[in-house]
């Protein structure tokens, strides 16, 4: 068996109040069911799922939760939301997660890199939504 | 004739042409006709889910306040309710309703914001979404009374999609048993076939950069229904049918493999029994065309080939 051991200091418990003042839940009330993976219409193309996330948040690993792509691949379909046991609106610690990382670097997708014809063909509610998910 | 206070949002308007149209059309003849609010701005279809970013929600409730100024217009009665057709916009309305209503010093937040276009949202309105009034206000025995050209030989798989039934407080039917769409192709003479995959996530705005991802989820969807005999599928929302639709395209075209299935919104279901011209679908906006389908079951309009 082998261990990890863990530095828990000011600047891991900055971060995890700071998802926690985003989202507006209290992570620490997920008991690690993993309800909201196994529900998860994308769980497999996430590196690490959606529980494994959340316990990375509570013992505030902040470089491995903002290296996952969990959040990225969330599309906020909300069905773990309104499944979770601890009534824990997880999709919103993932918008949570998204916007931590926004707030520094505010552009994941590079809308000036988009070809035009993409404009053409695609509905106006796929521009803005993935707009308002991806840029800052 | 009851009339409602509609917003469409900015989809309608384009690419769902043939949804907008057809569903006004039903709802003339069912009496309760959608009349669109002037001045209406787009909803910003997704709801922030930050606790403190209030310029993201200014929009839905400017939304609110303006469909408020246009029932007032209105003959005298109407009910205070916003109709929606887009499953996003309803989502996205009724959630910040609800947020403004439970939280005072939020409402004050934005209409701060709202106040110089005098534009104050006071709390009263309530978002309904077409079906909703389909289900309650016109009935299904109503709508299956008014249905002249029985879809038989359609089997229909109803899609949900996330927003109609995420989250709680904008479902508007039971999370994990709904029956709204089910009761609404059965009133119009389809068969139903229920699918396990009803609600799973189609990619969402996934579209637009990561298509791999709508790819997976839109064969599993499509599979789910084809493999227990449908012929078509139905949705409410613009965003999963352009998805399902246009990704199937694309599919079929790279493996040349299986057939794929028509996608209609339910209005459009709607204006096929409810025998509204046939081009008020505008099918030529679909990318899998549903009319050698409606052709062969003899649906296109004119005499039955029978």
């Amino acid at each position: 068996m082998s261990f990890e051991y863990l530095k828990f200091g000011k600047e891991e418990k900055d971060f995890i109040a700071k998802i926690e003042e985003i989202s507006g839940q209290n992570v620490y009330s997920c008991y690690q069911c993993g309800k909201c993976s196994a529900g998860c219409a994308f769980s497999n193309n996430m590196d690490i799922t959606v529980n494994q996330l959340i316990h990375l948040i509570q013992v505030g690993q902040k470089d491995k939760v903002l290296e996952a792509n969990t959040h990225w691949v969330c599309a906020s379909c909300l069905t773990c939301s309104v499944r979770c046991p601890r009534e824990i609106d997880v999709a919103a610690l993932m918008e949570a997660v998204r916007e931590y990382q926004l707030r520094e670097e505010p552009e994941k997708i590079k809308i000036s890199q988009i070809p035009k014809e993409a404009y053409d063909k695609l509905p106006n509610i796929a521009l803005v939504s993935n707009f308002r998910k991806k840029t800052g | 004739m009851v009339q409602y206070s509609y917003f469409p949002g900015c989809n309608l308007k384009t690419n769902a042409k043939g949804f907008e149209e057809t569903a006004k059309a039903v709802s003339k003849i069912l009496e309760a006709e959608l009349i669109e609010m002037p001045n209406w701005n787009c909803c910003g279809t997704v709801h922030t889910m930050t606790s403190d970013n209030m310029m993201r929600r200014i929009a839905p409730v400017r939304v609110l306040s303006r469909s408020k100024k246009h029932i007032e217009t209105l003959p005298e009665g109407t009910l205070n309710q916003v109709v929606t057709l887009c499953s996003m916009c309803n989502s996205t309305l009724k959630i910040v309703n609800r947020e403004v209503r439970m939280d005072p010093d939020k409402l004050e937040k934005i209409n701060y914001q709202l106040e110089a276009d005098d534009e104050i949202y006071e709390k009263d309105m309530e978002v309904k979404h077409f079906l909703e009034i389909i289900r309650d206000e016109i009935s299904y025995e109503k709508l299956s009374k008014s249905v002249t050209n029985p879809l038989e030989g359609l089997k229909i798989s109803p899609y949900y999609g996330c927003m109609l039934l995420h989250p709680d407080e904008a479902a508007i039917d039971d999370v994990e048993m709904p029956s709204v769409l089910e009761n609404l192709v059965e009133s119009l003479g389809a068969v139903v076939i229920d699918s396990p995959l009803f609600k799973f996530c189609c990619g969402s705005y996934h579209i637009v950069d990561e298509d791999s991802i709508v790819d997976t989820q839109v064969e599993k969807i499509v599979e789910a229904a084809r493999s227990r005999g449908a012929n078509a599928l139905v949705v409410a929302c613009p965003l999963c049918a352009y998805n399902i639709d246009h990704q199937q395209k694309i599919m079929k075209d790279k493996t040349q493999t299986k057939d794929p299935l028509p996608v209609f919104y339910f209005t459009q279901l709607m204006a096929l029994a409810l025998g509204v011209p046939m081009k008020t679908n505008h099918f030529e906006d679909h990318h899998i065309n549903p009319k050698p389908l409606l052709k062969e079951l003899g649906l296109s309009g004119g005499k039955k080939s029978k």
